[in-house]
């Protein structure tokens, strides 16, 4: 490689001038980042704090009083949204639960067992996710039709838990293989049962792994779209859908309510990764490199 | 490792039933069904290959593959291209990385709906804040809503901002795991940074790079929401992705039988996607036992 860098030594004032022309550039590709991903999730959540006239003026003001009527109005005309949030509440987590759960059994028995069909079938797992999810909801629509599924919570809750059990499976598996196997076997000596081994020894030590797969299973359920297009009609709506549903309404849209909504949707979610990006970084990278 | 046991195959039955029942039972009756005619409420009628030829002569069903083929192809490279210098400039050094990392991720826990709805408003021709800024910076009004193209460039651009967290993360996982030994001795032999990222990072990221790929392109070619929610497959169908047709041929015209085939050449085409690169890796993976 040498022979390519000819050997010269740079006077130090070039080179403190070039160290600083690469910090100047540094900086602003930082900025650059910055805006890119965070302008569009500010721009909702400050228009919704500003009247109505002042939300498309161009340009627009940088310094503007903050009012709250928006969110004054989305709490007294358009209180149906709440219903539906709690929609998304409760499916949200009720996938949660359903997807740990299942991947915290099998995870386990991933990271401990061995058997000829066991080792095969952690490749279905992997392929199975290769199947665009549209594909299952033709055969599915009638089924949950006549079983009378349709616009249910528990439909929406099966199907979300469903689609992240296999990466969520492979995350425990991770997790749980870091776990010293000396520990399970001490407890099994002690006369615990395999129940007992995984529920008192393994969980509390694969919790960074529960709390990976429950975050990517809240945040798609709380966000998703296609499958709440499909199967919900009324009842079962998550916010999603609504934002989707005013956001297209012929009527004209109240954007400054629309705005207060959507920001009270993102809210928690937003805060739940910046505040757990330990745990999905963590979870992203156990699930994918090795899955 | 312990042999399979009774108790311990019963611990697999959750994950497995809501597979077999959810996606793999149903994802071969779709096949059934893609040899069938059928609609709402009605029986199955066997027609043997009729809906793939159906599909497969509709210019509508073209125009989708294509479109598909474009967007996809736009959306995973130049993402990828982002997210390598995004975790290039992160590994030189960043400041504040907590802060840094919240903010990058920040995308991933918005709602595709919310993702549509922000950029459709700032990118909305004459009054959104982008297109008038790109108007007032003399390019001119950009109209995607009536051109094709731009509208996929615009769905292009929403798929790249919200997926970017998740690509960046896996290559910087990468690159964050070439020893550190190895820019040590290449300091020493004289190398300058660009030569070290371009002899060292680089190849050493090749396997990180290729399996996020190989997600990056299963993942956009399920494209939906984006489409659906900015244009709705217009003007005239020209947006169309696969998964749209599929949705239209089902949920609105009723044909199940042919959105059930199409259902299966979108599976057959992310197989034959994922195998190029599987196969890449394969190979790679041998060059390297060498």
């Amino acid at each position: 490689m040498t022979d390519l860098a000819p050997f010269v030594v740079p006077n130090l004032a070039a080179r403190r001038a070039s160290a600083l022309v690469r910090s100047i550039v540094r900086t602003f590709l930082f900025g650059l980042i910055v805006v890119w991903s965070a302008f569009p999730i500010l721009y909702v959540i400050v228009s919704s704090l500003k009247s109505q006239k002042e939300i498309f003026k161009f340009p627009p003001d940088l310094l503007f009083t903050p009012t709250l009527e928006h969110y004054v109005s989305l709490a007294t005309t358009w209180n149906g949204y709440f219903a539906t949030l709690g929609n998304s509440l409760i499916v949200a987590v009720g996938a949660t639960i359903l997807a740990c759960a299942a991947s915290i059994l099998s995870g386990f028995v991933y990271s401990r067992y061995t058997n000829r069909l066991l080792a095969g079938s952690v490749l279905y797992l992997i392929a199975i996710r290769l199947l665009p999810p549209i594909v299952v909801t033709l055969p599915l629509f009638p089924l949950v039709d006549a079983l009378k599924l349709s616009d249910t919570h528990f439909i929406l809750i099966v199907l979300y838990a469903t689609f992240w059990v296999s990466l969520c499976t492979m995350i425990m598996k991770t997790f749980i293989d870091k776990i010293p196997r000396t520990l399970d076997e001490a407890a099994m000596v002690d006369g615990a049962t395999t129940l007992q081994t995984l529920t008192r020894v393994i969980f509390p030590l694969a919790l960074q792994g529960v709390a990976a797969c429950a975050i990517f299973v809240f945040i798609f359920s709380w966000n998703e779209y296609l499958f709440a297009l499909i199967f919900t009609t009324q009842h079962a709506k998550t916010a999603p859908l609504i934002i989707s549903e005013v956001m297209d309404s012929v009527s004209g849209t109240n954007w400054g309510v629309l705005f207060a909504g959507v920001t009270v949707q993102l809210m928690p979610v937003t805060l739940l990764v910046i505040f757990a990006q330990k745990f999905l970084i963590a979870g992203l990278t156990a699930g994918s490199v090795k899955g | 490792m312990k042999r399979l046991n009774p108790a311990a195959m019963l611990m697999l039955v959750p994950t497995h039933l809501l597979l077999l029942a959810v996606i793999a039972i149903p994802s071969f009756y779709v096949f059934w069904l893609s040899l069938n005619e059928s609609t709402y409420g009605t029986g199955l009628t066997f027609v043997g290959f009729d809906n793939y030829w159906t599909v497969l002569t509709n210019p509508y069903f073209w125009r989708s593959a294509l479109n598909t083929l474009i967007v996809v192809n736009a959306i995973v490279y130049i993402e990828m291209a982002i997210a390598i210098g995004m975790a290039a400039l992160f590994i030189g050094g960043v400041r504040y990385p907590k802060v840094m990392f919240a903010i990058i991720l920040m995308p991933y826990a918005i709602s595709e709906v919310v993702g549509v709805l922000v950029w459709k408003i700032m990118l909305n021709p004459g009054s959104g804040v982008l297109s008038r800024t790109i108007e007032a910076m003399g390019f001119g009004m950009v109209n995607w809503s009536v051109s094709p193209p731009l509208a996929l460039g615009v769905v292009t651009l929403i798929s790249i901002w919200h997926h970017l967290p998740f690509t960046f993360l896996l290559i910087y996982a990468g690159m964050l795991a070439v020893p550190k030994s190895l820019y040590e001795a290449s300091r020493i032999d004289g190398a300058t940074g660009w030569q070290e990222f371009w002899r060292i990072t680089m190849p050493l990221t090749i396997p990180a790079i290729l399996i996020s790929l190989i997600f990056r392109f299963v993942f956009a070619f399920r494209l939906f929401s984006e489409v659906w929610l900015l244009t709705g497959g217009g003007p005239a169908r020209l947006t169309e992705v696969l998964a749209l047709y599929l949705y239209q041929s089902a949920f609105r015209y009723g044909d199940f039988g042919v959105a059930s085939a199409t259902g299966w050449l979108m599976v057959i085409g992310s197989l034959l996607v994922a195998s190029v690169y599987l196969w890449a890796m394969h190979r790679r993976m041998l060059k390297g036992n060498d």
